[in-house]
C-alpha cells in the first residue's frame, strides 16, 4: 500500500497537467465549463488517494462544492448569452414515458435505505428523474418548510450526541433522516429547472 | 497496487486525454468522454473502499450531466 500512494500523485499530476492544458487551449466558453467538470473529478482524485475515512468526509463537501458551482456557473453561461429554452423539446425518448415511475421507486427505496447525506443524493436522482420526464405541479414553500424543518431535526441530532451521549445511535437514526431529507428535497429541486409547470 | 487501482489509474489517463482532446470537437461528445475519467475514479475510489464517496459520486453525476445538457441544448438550439 506504500508504493500506491506515490504512483497515484505521479497520475495524477500527469492528468491535471494533460486536464489544465485542454484548459488553457479552449477558446469557447461551454467547453471550458464541461472541462471545469473535468477539473473537479481530478480535484477528488487527490482527496481520494488520501484512503481513510478522512478521504471519504471530503469527498462529500468537494462533492457539494462542485455540483453547486456547476449549476451556477451554467445559469451565469445561460444568462449571458441569452439563450432561451427550446420551443419544443428536441428529442422523444421513449424510456422518458415508460421509464420514471419504477425507476424512481427503485432509487428513492435505496436511497431511504442507505440513508444519511449519500442516500439523498440517491434519492434526488430518482426524483430529480421523475420530475425531468413527468412535468411538476407541486408547491415549492412545502418542500422548503419540509427541508427546514429537517435541517433542524439535524441540529437537534447533534445536541444528543453533545449532551446526552449515551443516546447515540437514537441521535444517528434522527441525523441519517433528516439529512437524507435536507438533500433529497433541495437536490430535487434540480429537476424542475427544464420547465414543464408552472414557472420556477 | 490492487488491480483495481492500476486499472483506474490507466483509464483515468485516457480519459482525461480523451476529454480534453475529443477528435469531433462537439459538446456532447465532451460530455460522454467526461464518463470515462469519472469512472477512473470510481475505480480508484473502489480500490480503497470508499463505499460513501462511489455512491454520491454517482448520483452527484448524475445531477450535473442533467445540469450540463441542460446548458447544451439551450445552446444547440440557439441560432
Amino acid at each position: 500500500m506504500e508504493i500506491a500512494y506515490p504512483v497515484g500523485l505521479v497520475v495524477f499530476a500527469a492528468a491535471i497537467i494533460i486536464g489544465f492544458t485542454a484548459l488553457v487551449r479552449e477558446k469557447d466558453d461551454l467547453h471550458r465549463i464541461l472541462l471545469t467538470d473535468l477539473a473537479e473529478i481530478l480535484a477528488l482524485v487527490l482527496i481520494a488517494l488520501v484512503a481513510t475515512d478522512l478521504a471519504e468526509a471530503l469527498i462529500l463537501p468537494g462533492l457539494v462544492v462542485g455540483i453547486s458551482e456547476l449549476m451556477a456557473v451554467s445559469e451565469v453561461y445561460i444568462a449571458k448569452e441569452g439563450l432561451r429554452a427550446p420551443q419544443e423539446p428536441p428529442f422523444r425518448i421513449e424510456v422518458m414515458d415508460s421509464a420514471p415511475g419504477i425507476l424512481a421507486l427503485i432509487l428513492v427505496a435505496y436511497g431511504i435505505v442507505l440513508s444519511g447525506f449519500t442516500g439523498g443524493v440517491i434519492a434526488a436522482v430518482g426524483a430529480v428523474f421523475y420530475f425531468m420526464c413527468r412535468g411538476h405541479i407541486e408547491q415549492f414553500e412545502l418542500i422548503e418548510t419540509v427541508s427546514g424543518y429537517a435541517w433542524a431535526f439535524w441540529i437537534g441530532a447533534f445536541f444528543i450526541f453533545m449532551f446526552l451521549p449515551g443516546y447515540w445511535f437514537f441521535a444517528v437514526m434522527i441525523a441519517g433522516g433528516a439529512i437524507l431529507i435536507k438533500v433529497m428535497a433541495k437536490m430535487s429541486l434540480v429537476g424542475t429547472m427544464r420547465g414543464g409547470g408552472p414557472d420556477v | 497496487m490492487t488491480p483495481e487501482f492500476v486499472l483506474g489509474c490507466i483509464i483515468l489517463i485516457v480519459g482525461v486525454i480523451a476529454a480534453g482532446f475529443p477528435r469531433p470537437m462537439t459538446y456532447l461528445g465532451r460530455l460522454i468522454s467526461l464518463e470515462i475519467p469519472a469512472f477512473g475514479l470510481l475505480l480508484i475510489m473502489l480500490a480503497y473502499d470508499e463505499m460513501l464517496a462511489l455512491l454520491t459520486f454517482i448520483g452527484v453525476t448524475a445531477i450535473s450531466t442533467f445540469v450540463l445538457v441542460r446548458a447544451i441544448e439551450r445552446k444547440e438550439a440557439a441560432p
